[in-house]
């Protein structure tokens, strides 16, 4: 396998999937062609400004920033569903509508569900 | 011989997915070098000593796997979070001792390792 597709569909607190899935997709990247896909409440990761301080967890959206060569999808009707297409989001990521997300997936070698 | 490596991260008895891959591992490994590695709620699913009622043993699911080949390891984070400690010297084929034979804790960059010499790669989640 040369490429993965890490897809994630649960939001960033509340579960140890989001956090899973970034750690995953960042030993990955030395080695394949990553791409951390977001869908449905996974979306809610990108948003900026998180602050978990109360929740004693780290900054999930800083996280990713700092991965700046980490390949990014989001789920854009995924964003508008949830209000959160005007709010401010990190930068480091690509917008896709279903057909180019679907595609994402179908170019990785694998694809793993979170 | 081609690989196939099978990703789990939902513990035992929230769904079916140990025995799938514990199924799917025992035929594959007819044709395939099988891969397994446990993350998340996954690294429950060796653990020794576990009594259901009703449903198959997770923990003793997965016993002879790894003695017909298959190379089975749980995340190191994932497992100390849960109680699952890594220690050498142990003499059970395994490196923990809450661990059913065979089964290793190692490295999350193993499933990078696992993923990218792989042919096949099925991940079963929910």
């Amino acid at each position: 396998m040369e490429s993965v597709f890490y897809l994630l569909d649960a939001a960033p607190y509340g579960s140890e999937k989001a956090f899973g899935a970034l750690n995953a997709a960042a030993v990955s990247l030395d080695r394949m062609d990553v791409t951390l896909g977001l869908y449905g409440d996974g979306v809610y990761l990108v948003t900026a400004g998180q602050d978990s301080t109360e929740l004693g967890l780290p900054n999930l959206s800083d996280i990713l920033y700092s991965y700046g060569e980490l390949k990014v999808l989001v789920h854009e009707p995924s964003l508008v569903e949830r209000g959160l297409f005007e709010e401010t989001l990190i930068e480091t990521i690509e917008l896709a509508d279903e057909e180019d997300f679907l595609e994402a997936m179908e170019n990785s070698d694998c694809v793993i569900l979170f | 011989m081609k690989t196939l490596t099978i990703v789990l991260t939902g513990g035992p008895y929230i769904s079916e997915y140990a025995e799938i891959a514990f199924k799917l591992a025992e035929e594959a490994l007819k044709q395939y070098q099988v891969n397994i590695f446990l993350y998340l709620d996954a690294v429950h699913i060796p653990k020794k000593g576990q009594k259901p009622s009703f449903f198959t043993n997770a923990g003793e699911l997965f016993i002879g796997l790894a003695e017909k080949g298959a190379v089975i390891r749980a995340c190191a984070r994932c497992a100390a979070a849960r109680g699952y400690i890594a220690e050498e010297g142990l003499e059970n084929e395994s490196n923990c001792r809450d661990y059913i034979p065979g089964i290793k804790i190692s490295s999350l960059y193993e499933l990078s390792e696992m993923l990218s010499k792989s042919d096949r790669v099925i991940s079963l989640s929910r």
